[in-house]
């Protein structure tokens, strides 16, 4: 039935020749493990995309509705949070993906001449991706997703001389809000996709025109060579699956749940990055004074330059790893510092205590009992009360706190502040929250 | 060496090509699943049906229809609303009370009680109804469409519902 219908289409659009062209590519050597990376990003790309357009069916790009759209998809919607959970993990994998396809390329030097273009395209794509990952993050408007862009574009602003202006545009303005949120979508929706695509298809155009690098052995390269299709389509298919199977465990297994609603009064949140701006985000850490700024920019910014001109730098056409040891010691030695800086990061973020959950109660009931329509913390709320921004620097001692929220009056003679109807716990959570209002 | 001189053949061909197959068909049925039933799920889905109470019986004019408003909280999808509804009720000699929904059966208009003719007439597209519901005039398929109701410990209580319009019968939306 399906080949007849094929064959009725193929008779008016005559697909043979294409299909020839499409499947029967040769590749040096024969098929192989070594070449499923690539496969396996696009097929990741692919998962992407597909589950991003779906949660656009419920997602809404605005401040005030943007956190809520997101719990409705979490926890409403039939299937939302499995949907949520692969784009969430299909982004690391993707990372992932990317990393084992360049390095694959790296180690079999196959982006020397012919095929340098597709290299530097490959760069391009890599750095969207990244950009796939910052604009991303923003979009559920939690506390992580404010606080963790707030840090990106600050080090935007590091760059010499047009960095404000770049912070400027980003934002769209001054502060990080409405415009930020819906240019962060727009960018992630429509303007990247649109360039990514036409990036990889400029990525296989290429890769069609030069044709498989091969392995790096010339003796196993001449020994034989096999069609992409069927055996290469098989391995990648076959890899495509396990992939498939690891995001979708991963989506069930491990939720990701949201942060409390991004709020930009609480300075108390501390941001994390994605795993994979973990490691820069440790390297920051060892950049002091003068240098940090050097490290925000010029550091990524030398990175993607010694990537882009990597095929002219290295010009050895020797593509056998034991005629390229430099070079291959420098990629190991890079490789070194990046995952010794992700592994401090992971072990340092799971040293640090989580925030207390006493100080989030204390949060809420500062929200419940509507504190700030008398007290200003970090700029909101009304002037008519101590601002409390850094209470804890003239009252460090909590069981002041606890006296006074008893009875202001007779702690601070001549107090207007109310008696709140406070149990034990909410004088202790309330008091937990005032001690972190802290200057340092 | 000829290209694709080591490309499979045969059995073994064949057993790739249909392994991919069943692969793609695997991962493409494990996707399309989870994403059509998160996609139709809402269509599948009632609205929760609550008693609301619109104040005493006794407060209502014997056979005189009376526009009753209530507030409550709708939710629509991810979004709470507050939202104020208008029903008529019509009171019987008996204590019987008779809800009508506010929206006319023939296209979704909202009807007028009519003082002077004791009739109730939508202004849209001319039907008209008797006190007791009923097509009198006009193009209106079917009768008002009455609510859900009943009494307790004196209180008018109604579910909301809304129903197709342009049909003979009552169907509920």
């Amino acid at each position: 039935m399906a080949s007849r219908f094929y064959q009725w289409i193929d008779r008016r659009l005559r697909l043979k020749p294409l299909e020839q062209t499409l499947l029967n590519e040769p590749i040096p050597g024969g098929a192989s493990w070594n070449y499923v990376f690539g496969s396996a990003t696009l097929f990741l790309f692919g998962l992407q995309a597909l589950t991003g357009m779906f949660l656009m069916v419920y997602y809404v790009p605005a401040t005030d509705h943007a956190y809520d759209t997101v719990q409705y998809i979490q926890h409403e919607v039939w299937g939302g949070w499995f949907v949520r959970g692969l784009h969430h993990w299909g982004a690391s994998a993707v990372m992932m993906a990317i990393g084992l396809h360049m390095l694959q390329v790296f180690f079999d030097g196959a982006y020397k001449r012919p095929r340098e273009l597709m290299w530097i395209v490959g760069v391009i794509l890599l750095a969207m991706m990244l950009a796939f990952g910052f604009t991303g993050y923003l979009l559920p408007w939690d506390q992580n997703a404010y606080w963790a862009t707030q840090v990106g574009i600050n080090m935007v602003g590091s760059v010499p001389l047009i960095g404000d202006f770049l912070v400027k545009v980003l934002r769209g303005g001054e502060t990080l809000g409405a415009l930020t949120l819906s240019r962060f979508f727009a960018f992630h929706v429509a303007f990247l996709p649109a360039a990514i695509v036409f990036g990889i298809m400029l990525h296989l155009f290429i890769l069609r025109r030069v044709g498989p690098a091969g392995p790096h052995d010339e003796a196993r390269a001449k020994a034989g060579s096999e069609t992409f299709y069927p055996r290469q389509v098989f391995m990648d298919a076959l890899v495509m699956l396990g992939v498939f199977g690891i995001v979708s465990i991963l989506a069930i297994s491990m939720e990701f749940p949201l942060a409390d609603r991004a709020n930009p009064s609480d300075h108390t949140f501390i941001p994390v990055p994605e795993w994979y701006f973990l490691f820069f985000y440790e390297l920051l850490k060892y950049a002091p004074g003068a240098l940090g700024p050097l490290a925000t920019w010029l550091l990524p910014t030398l990175f993607f330059t010694g990537l882009l001109l990597l095929p002219f730098v290295d010009r050895n056409p020797e593509r056998h790893p034991s005629s390229r040891r430099v070079v291959l010691a420098g990629g190991l030695s890079f490789l070194i510092v990046v995952f010794g800086l992700l592994g401090i990061s992971l072990r340092d973020l799971y040293a640090v205590p989580k925030r207390d959950p006493s100080v989030a109660r204390g949060i809420a009931l500062v929200q419940e009992f509507k504190c700030q329509t008398c007290h200003r913390i970090h700029g909101e709320g009304a002037n008519l009360a101590p601002d409390l921004s850094f209470v804890a620097d003239r009252r460090p001692d909590r069981n002041w706190h606890i006296q006074h929220f008893k009875n202001p009056a007779a702690v601070n003679p001549g107090s207007f502040m109310p008696k709140f109807p406070l149990n034990d716990q909410q004088l202790n959570d309330l008091t937990s929250y005032m001690l972190t209002l802290k200057s340092g | 060496m000829e290209d694709g001189l080591s490309t499979p053949v045969g059995t073994r061909r064949s057993f790739f090509v249909k392994t991919t197959v069943f692969i793609s068909s695997l991962i493409g049925i494990s996707l399309a699943v989870p994403l059509i039933g998160y996609v139709i799920a809402p269509a599948f889905q009632r609205r929760p049906k609550e008693w609301v109470s619109l104040g005493k019986t006794d407060e209502l004019p014997i056979e005189e229809p009376k526009a009753l408003d209530y507030s409550l909280t709708e939710k629509d999808g991810w979004q709470e609303h507050h939202a104020t509804k208008g029903v008529w009720a019509v009171k019987q000699a008996d204590g019987h009370v008779t809800v009508y929904s506010p929206i006319c059966p023939h296209l979704g208009c909202g009807f007028r009680w009519d003082q002077q003719d004791r009739l109730f007439k939508c202004p849209c597209h001319g039907s008209i109804f008797n006190i007791d519901g009923t097509v009198k005039a006009g193009p209106a398929p079917r009768p008002l469409d009455t609510l859900p109701s009943k009494i307790e410990n004196g209180n008018l209580l109604i579910q909301y519902e809304e129903f197709k319009s342009g049909l003979a019968k009552k169907v509920e939306l």
